[in-house]
């Protein structure tokens, strides 16, 4: 168990390597995918399977989707992958950083820290996580029309900086 | 610092330098941004169960609300200057240059 979450964050750290390295955006959206993936995995492993499937259906199904076919903008005849020259100059300067972070800032393995939350074990048959998301629609209901508002007014500022015919934003002509 | 913890630090700070030492493409940056919000919504989400503070799980989830506000306009930017500049490559931004 053990070896299984520290093998996800391993694979979370490599897959932010991988995105911060800057590669052609299709094979940086691959390791932001990988890295969503095993962060749902290292969710899961400590109990909270709600949010992990949150995570799955908004952050990947939503948003990385959204960015995958925007990076048809960003189309180049030969992109550069992790092999290439100058990317991989970064992806060994990132990797011997947090080589060097982890000498000096990991002590040991700490497993008792790694616990599964519990909460109410056998009188609930709720898990904790999925019951405190649920709180956010009673005691916290001002966030959630706060929220709703945000989100309405985003889709209004995303009109506005797309409107064509020079008045909308970084128009030149 | 117990290996979850440096996992996700890690992660912010590494989308972080991606971010700030972004090459040719807008996209690429706003990829870096994502890859931040990423390690934040672990970060949350582990904190409301290392701590058993089941009230505090609502927390990640605006998280991820408000960071899909933030990424849906940053893809507005990067259409905008698509359809302006012709190409999102940072090199073609050069509007000031005397």
């Amino acid at each position: 168990m053990t070896y299984l979450v520290s093998l996800l964050l391993i694979a979370l750290i490599v897959g932010l390597v991988a995105v911060a390295s800057n590669p052609a955006p299709y094979f940086a959206a691959l390791g932001l995918v990988v890295a969503a993936g095993v962060g749902c995995g290292v969710l899961i492993s400590h109990g909270g399977s709600f949010l992990s499937l949150v995570l799955f259906l908004i952050y990947l199904g939503g948003m990385l989707v959204v960015f995958a076919y925007s990076a048809a903008l960003a189309a180049e005849p030969f992109p550069e992958s992790w092999g290439d020259r100058s990317v991989l100059g970064y992806v060994v300067i990132y990797f011997v950083g947090v080589g060097l972070m982890m000498k000096f800032f990991c002590g040991g393995w700490y497993e008792g820290s790694w616990m599964i939350i519990d909460t109410f074990k056998e009188f609930s048959m709720l898990r904790g996580d999925i019951s405190g998301v649920a709180m956010m629609y009673s005691l916290g209901g001002g966030m959630l029309v706060i929220c709703a508002w945000v989100l309405l007014l985003t889709l209004f500022v995303v009109l506005e900086l797309t409107r064509g015919l020079s008045r909308g934003s970084l128009r030149a002509v | 610092m117990t290996p979850v913890h440096f996992s996700f630090s890690s992660a912010f700070i590494l989308g972080l330098m991606g971010l700030t030492f972004h090459r040719t493409h807008l996209l690429s940056a706003l990829l870096c941004l994502e890859g931040m919000m990423l390690s934040l919504f672990i970060a949350l989400a582990l904190w409301t169960l290392q701590f058993e503070m089941t009230g505090f799980s609502a927390a990640p989830m605006l998280l991820l609300a408000f960071s899909a506000c933030e990424a849906s306009a940053g893809l507005a930017l990067l259409v905008a200057t698509a359809r302006t500049h012709g190409t999102d490559r940072l090199q073609n931004l050069n509007l000031l240059q005397c």
